[in-house]
């Protein structure tokens, strides 16, 4: 532990830190450009100049100097002013003085720190170097004339996304940030370089002169896209959503998002469900609420207590919870939560859950995945795991070959070799001190997979004193809650299929196998007019993530709350006060008339569900009988950008998915 | 009633005191093509002065471009003498539209009835079929 003076200031700082960070440390801001927590350090931008003794009589790059004991660190001198002073006038030779017309402006670090180390004037007299435009997909817009050569991307690129598609070519004053053949960047994670971007070369296309950062309201919520739960910012101005960034949440995101996070905002404004319809005649008609709450409870009376409800991929527990208490007043307990018809044993909720954490993944020594996509299904998981393999892990995989960003070992795509695993892998597994396992929904769909999974946990004591390496990794934002809440039957929603209810809600579950429930009454409450809405006898309108405040529970169990941003859209309103409602017209009004008395209920039943944060579960694995899984496994997700109803009424997804899974070209109009 | 109204009301035509004055002491000099009466002054400094054709309310946008200038002195001699003709491609003159149903609406005000612009908050519904 080194002990440094920083402007006279007497501090200790952690065993390989930098000479920033002992600044930082000790409460000095130090401007920076090419510097970032969670990238390598590079070095190059020299913007972070400070004096250090003893050492050469010149300032010092404080991002890449080893904080030693003894060190005097001085921020503020005469000297470090007038090198910063200096540094700064070389990157304004040649950056566009375009700030007007910038997207990044108000938001910018070249702007900011140009106001306490610019000069206010030019002694340059020659041309500005101008650099060609660069196409780096449909997430990204680059300008690269603004570039500053911090190479921030170039280093994200390579050790965070895994993807080598961005990098630099040419020297000094030539040198350009490119992607290699400007193939559109694939990367699932290639928005987050316009957050990395301290200047505005990168920024968000979708987004391009929609609105300046100062007009908007920044409103904390969490994700849906993803059973990750990224904590996000949703900026809004008036009725709109305009962009979804990441928040820093250490434990699940960092500062991440993946592309569909940040850019499926979009479709909250297309396909919207904005009134009430009720089926007459064979055709959907609009309706006023009192008139479709007049045909369900008609519907309600002649179906008694053969009542069901299916929840869709993004429902929050509120809505669960009040659908739920809807459905016990109608004396029925037939709630499903896994609407494409998995039917795993959900009776324990270990069994169910990434155990090991998401930041935890991050430690494990050997990992086994059985038919998953972690890129796909979860690009912040895989992220961490990608970690781990960089960091010595062993990675096998049991699935379809996919490249993960990582070298991993393929053991082949037999089910059957969950039951017997070859010995390359076992062995593996015996030898590591913190193996982990990771199930996804493409494994614990085959029928035995989930038995021989549970078994592999036993055999190779996966659950040890403080570490449970047996995760299951879900890909929808509501599984962990509704499977809090006991959504889920025995043979999934074939079960209710089963029991033939008469009435049927559905939850924004657009997935569902509906031949199944031809016989039912559906009602439909949900935000995106899909199959869902299509296939119901009354379609109510609901309120999207941006659009309501609600719990969510992620897939390592961490129950977190988001925000309303904006209003509904027309007559939809927010999930559980439409159930609330509903109640009153059922004759049997539900017990709560705020959000507040809705989650104390919430609380009282469900104490996990009480508080945000991580959940505990009790590990006991039910006891399954040896199914004897086989045959090849197929992974659930087909389009990483077509996954629920909010990206496939996003214009940006829409593209994305053609451009980066289809390989369609896209003519850029001239500029 | 024309008498009536001359001595009661200001907005239309000309009133009893400017038509006893145009009788007496104003010069016709002549009517332009929506009835408008222009006069001069027959003695003392040279007025010149319009009487609004009747039926049109007294708004001074009623005087055509080329009489604007003989009535403010621009011009010595009546249009047709001192103007050049008028082009083929000038456009007939319109008085001040405002308040009537010919006012102009920009793109996107209601009264306009034509498609407005995308603005915030605009979203797209769906719709069953």
């Amino acid at each position: 532990m080194p002990k440094v003076t920083v402007d006279g200031i007497a501090t200790e700082v952690p065993d390989g830190a930098t000479v920033l960070q002992a600044c930082e440390i000790a409460g000095k801001e130090i401007p920076r450009f090419c510097y970032h927590e969670r990238l390598s350090i590079a070095g190059n931008c020299r913007m972070c100049l400070v004096e250090v003794k003893p050492g050469p009589p010149k300032p010092q790059a404080s991002c890449a100097l080893p904080a030693a004991e003894g060190q005097e660190i001085f921020t503020t001198t005469e000297m470090v002013k007038k090198a910063r002073e200096g540094v700064m006038e070389f990157l304004l030779i040649n950056h566009p003085l375009d700030c007007p017309i910038c997207d990044q402006g108000g938001e910018c670090d070249l702007q900011d720190q140009a106001m306490a180390y610019g000069k206010g004037h030019t002694r340059y007299e020659m041309n500005k170097r101008a650099v060609t435009e660069k196409y780096m997909g449909p997430v990204v817009k680059t300008e690269m004339t603004r570039c500053i050569h911090c190479t921030r991307c170039v280093r994200f690129a390579q050790e965070v996304a895994g993807v080598e598609e961005i990098g630099a070519v040419g020297r000094g004053e030539n040198m350009e940030i490119t992607t290699y053949l400007e193939h559109a960047a694939t990367s699932e994670l290639s928005g987050n370089v316009v957050d990395l971007c301290p200047v505005g070369a990168l920024t968000a296309r979708p987004y391009a002169f929609e609105a300046r950062p100062w007009e908007l309201r920044k409103t904390p919520s969490i994700d849906v896209m993803d059973a990750v739960g990224t904590n996000i910012r949703l900026d809004s101005r008036g009725r709109e959503v305009l962009r979804a960034l990441p928040r820093i949440n250490e434990d699940v995101n960092e500062e991440w998002a993946s592309n569909k996070t940040r850019h499926a905002v979009d479709g909250l404004y297309r396909n919207r469900l904005d009134k009430a319809y009720v089926r007459k005649n064979g055709k959907l008609e609009t309706a006023s609420w009192a008139d479709a709450f007049a045909a369900i409870a008609g519907a309600a009376k002649k179906a008694g207590s053969k009542v069901a409800a299916i929840g869709g991929d993004m429902v929050e527990v509120e809505a669960l919870y009040a659908a739920q208490k809807l459905l016990e007043g109608l004396g029925s307990k037939q709630i499903e939560g896994r609407q494409n018809g998995m039917d795993y044993d959900a009776s324990n909720l270990a069994a169910v859950n990434f155990n090991t954490t998401i930041a935890g993944i991050e430690e494990a020594d050997a990992i086994l995945l059985i038919g998953t996509n972690p890129r796909w299904e979860a690009p912040l998981v895989n992220t961490r795991i990608r970690r781990a393999a960089k960091a010595g892990a062993k990675v096998f995989v049991i699935g379809p070959e996919i490249d993960l960003t990582y070298p991993v070992t393929w053991l082949g795509d037999d089910a059957a070799l969950a039951a017997d695993l070859p010995e390359d892998a076992a062995d593996a597994l015996k030898a590591a001190e913190r193996p982990a396992l990771i199930i996804g929904g493409g494994g614990i769909m085959v029928p035995g997979l989930q038995a021989a999974s549970l078994a592999l946990a036993d055999t190779y004591n996966l659950i040890r004193d403080g570490w449970n390496g047996y995760n299951v990794l879900h890909f929808s934002a509501a599984r962990m809650g509704s499977l809090m809440l006991g959504w889920a039957q025995p043979g999934g929603t074939a079960d209710l299929a089963a029991a033939d209810p008469e009435l049927l809600f559905l939850l924004g579950a657009d997935g569902v196998d509906f031949e199944a429930f031809s016989g039912a009454f559906k009602v439909y409450v949900g935000h995106h007019g899909e199959q869902g809405a299509a296939q119901a006898d009354v379609v109510l309108p609901g309120a999207s993530y941006a659009e309501k405040s609600g719990t969510w529970v992620n897939l390592e169990g961490r129950v977190q709350r988001g925000n309303r941003a904006v209003f509904p859209p027309g007559d939809a309103r927010e999930d559980w006060t439409i159930f609330r409602a509903l109640s009153d017209a059922l004759g049997n009004t539900l017990p709560f008339d705020t959000l507040d008395q809705l989650r104390d209920a919430i609380a009282a039943e469900f104490p996990a569900l009480a508080d945000e944060g991580l959940a505990e579960y009790e590990w006991a694995p039910p006891k399954l009988s040896d199914g004897a899984p086989s045959g090849p496994i197929a992974l659930p997700i087909k389009d990483f950008y077509l996954t629920n109803a909010i990206c496939r009424a996003s214009e940006t997804m829409q593209r994305c998915s053609a451009e980066l899974i289809h390989g369609e070209e896209f003519a850029e109009a001239a500029e | 009633m024309g008498l009536f109204k001359n001595i009661f009301i200001w907005w239309d035509g000309a009133t009893i005191g400017t038509a006893w004055h145009s009788l007496r002491k104003g010069r016709f000099i002549a009517e332009d093509s929506s009835g408008n009466r222009y006069y001069e002054s027959k003695k003392g400094p040279r007025r010149r002065w319009v009487i609004y054709a009747s039926g049109k309310p007294n708004d001074a946008s009623n005087v055509p471009a080329e009489w604007h200038g003989w009535l403010h002195q621009t011009v010595e001699d009546v249009p047709d003498q001192s103007l050049p003709p008028a082009r083929a491609w000038e456009a007939p003159y319109t008085a001040n539209l405002t308040g009537t149903g010919g006012a102009y609406h920009p793109a996107g005000a209601l009264e306009s009835n034509r498609a407005r612009a995308r603005a915030s908050g605009d979203y797209e519904a769906w719709s069953p079929s």
